[in-house]
């Protein structure tokens, strides 16, 4: 009900987040990250990446909302961000056949 | 899956070897579990400013092209392009009505692309864990049935 009464994100911020989840990669760290928190040590490890390559991954995911990072001494640990996955699966509902998402622009329409 | 799916997939396949993926079409067989490559296919396709309007506006109701390009203000190749991107990928169905081609979303696809963030929400235990801290493995059958295209 709370994601109803929030006003329609713009496509550019949606494109972002789907960009954000487009890549296997990203999908097997965001997979990771469901279990719980993650350091860059532990995920360099399970994905056999460089660190450079992971480094840019969690870069996008950062940057379009769906991972957080925290650090704890030496290390960065990263987990996902319930509010954005949440906005994400409105926005998805929101488009469905018969829904009329968005403004129509034909005068067909009710 | 289309006979034209198959072919193209082989073709595809034997020509590039197996290793890497092409946007909007997945190889077949494909180094990463099945579930990932969809996933991967249905985000890419709405990836795009574009691509969220033309869905947004399908989302009324079944529309042809001529339409869609007059809303878009596009010109027709790339109408044509996105939707076919979005064909692909399995989150618009088209049917023929006499010389016109009609345009409509796919309720299922859309209903797993909505499920998908609940499924990796913080603390789901998605997949499988290779570290030994968490519970056990999903096997590739679950996975299959979990994340179903």
């Amino acid at each position: 009900m709370t994601t109803a009464a929030q006003p329609r994100p713009d496509a550019a911020r949606v494109a972002r987040w789907f960009h954000a989840l487009a890549d296997e990669t990203r999908i097997q760290i965001v997979e990771m990250l469901s279990h719980k928190e993650r350091c860059v040590c532990e995920l360099e490890q399970v994905l056999e990446l460089a660190q450079s390559k992971l480094s840019f991954h969690l870069k996008v995911l950062k940057e379009s909302g769906l991972i957080t990072d925290r650090r704890e001494g030496r290390w960065m640990f990263y987990g996902l961000q319930r509010d954005t996955l949440d906005q994400i699966a409105a926005y998805t509902k929101s488009v469905k056949p018969g829904k009329h998402a968005g403004s129509c622009a034909v005068a067909c329409c009710d | 899956m289309s006979r034209r799916y198959w072919f193209r997939a082989a073709k595809w396949q034997a020509a590039h070897g197996n290793t890497r993926i092409r946007p909007g079409w997945p190889t077949w067989p494909h180094p990463l579990p099945v579930h990932i490559a969809h996933v991967g296919q249905w985000y890419h396709a709405m990836s795009d400013p574009t691509r969220l309007a033309i869905l947004e506006f399908l989302s009324q109701r079944e529309r042809c092209v001529g339409e869609l390009q007059q809303v878009m203000d596009a010109a027709q190749s790339s109408v044509s392009y996105h939707l076919k991107v979005l064909r692909e990928s399995g989150l618009v169905r088209e049917h023929r009505e006499g010389r016109r081609k009609y345009f409509g979303l796919r309720a299922d696809t859309l209903e797993y692309m909505a499920q998908f963030p609940h499924v990796i929400g913080p603390g789901k235990h998605t997949g499988t864990c290779p570290l030994t801290c968490c519970r056990e493995p999903l096997t590739y059958q679950e996975n299959l049935i979990r994340y179903r295209p």
